[in-house]
């Protein structure tokens, strides 16, 4: 660093080499910047699930494929069972945990063993819910689809 | 009067005094520099902190504490649609209750009249105004539901008919973005 150095080259006056750097302005402008950034923050992470169904419109239906085969969910109070085609699984009983959330790990197995077998294509899955079912539990099980390869998700009330 | 630094002041009579005047306790200076790097450093490291965490969106959800949001964990962005906000006691759209929770579990229609003609004129309105914008995009009919964690589904499920009927379709569910089994926030899949 040369900075504040005498080079010895200067004939006439020597001229300082050392700058001071006016930080008054800097600081100004980071106590502005931080101030305006505090009032704009949001501090709550929200984000969003997409689903399809609910019927009337026809904008959010997706293309029905000939390769995928249609893969049902239907979620009571007490259990889940998946249907896939025409074969139906064993229903899997709701055990919940501690925080009443519902233990999916099952579900989660079941799923990569479906995946396993109809390949990545299969994308779209019904989750067919009943009317007491509550709406966390819906959300809870919406997500695990998704998190399991099955992003397109329609939710339908149970035909009776 | 000049204005004098804080400390001891004698007289004028021991001014001058060489006890007194210069020789009291050695002279302990009173202009104190401020370390000004610690501070900067400091400023940078918020700046950083809170430009990492900014939201070009803003809020798009009002919160309110009857209606406490689901968590999921693989979430997308929020849209910037309309929102209609389900508690335990009304239906809201636009700051505007449109039913009541308690009424809706009385009857068995499939809609809720009220909140499918709000949307039906919200849309309307959508698209008059990108036809005087000229604006050529389609409409894409993306609604936000609000709903609180303990909803039944025979409620929610009215709504998200409601809200196909009155030409949004693509509904998003509003969730709390929560941590995956790792403890690490997750994407949502393509």
């Amino acid at each position: 660093m040369a900075g504040g150095m005498d080079l010895g080259d200067s004939k006439g006056q020597k001229k300082a080499l050392d700058a001071t750097i006016n930080l008054v302005p800097f600081i100004d402008l980071m106590a502005v910047t931080i101030s305006f950034l505090i009032m704009t923050a949001v501090w709550t992470q929200i984000g969003r699930l997409q689903v399809s169904g609910g019927g009337g419109g026809d904008e959010a239906t997706p293309e029905k494929d000939d390769k995928t085969v249609p893969v049902t969910l239907l979620l009571s109070e007490k259990d889940l069972r998946l249907t896939v085609g025409t074969s139906t699984f064993d229903p899997i009983p709701i055990v919940r945990d501690a925080k009443q959330q519902i233990d999916l790990t099952k579900l989660n197995e079941r799923f990569k063993d479906v995946k396993e077998k109809l390949g990545p294509d299969q994308t779209a899955i019904t989750v067919q819910t009943e009317d007491s079912v509550r709406y966390e539990d819906l959300v809870h099980v919406i997500d695990e689809c998704i998190g399991d390869g099955f992003p397109s998700v329609s939710v339908a009330p149970v035909s009776t | 009067m000049a204005i004098e630094t804080p400390g001891k002041r004698f007289g004028k009579r021991l001014r001058k005094s060489k006890v007194f005047g210069h020789g009291h306790a050695a002279h302990k200076s009173t202009n104190a520099d401020l370390l000004i790097t610690p501070l900067v450093d400091m400023f940078v490291i918020i700046v950083l902190f809170l430009i990492a965490n900014f939201s070009a969106t803003g809020e798009i959800l009002n919160m309110t504490k009857d209606i406490q949001l689901p968590t999921a964990t693989h979430v997308d962005e929020l849209e910037l649609a309309p929102v209609v906000m389900v508690s335990n006691d009304d239906i809201i759209i636009n700051g505007i209750s449109v039913a009541r929770v308690a009424d809706l579990a009385r009857d068995d229609y499939f809609t809720i009249p009220a909140l499918e003609e709000k949307l039906r004129e919200q849309r309307k309105e959508t698209e008059e105004l990108h036809q005087l914008a000229n604006d050529g995009t389609a409409f894409k009919g993306v609604v936000n539901i609000q709903g609180h964690k303990d909803i039944p589904f025979r409620i929610i499920k009215r709504v998200m008919f409601s809200c196909s009927n009155g030409g949004y379709a693509n509904i998003n569910f509003a969730v709390l973005r929560g941590a995956g089994p790792g403890g690490e926030k997750t994407a949502s899949l393509p």
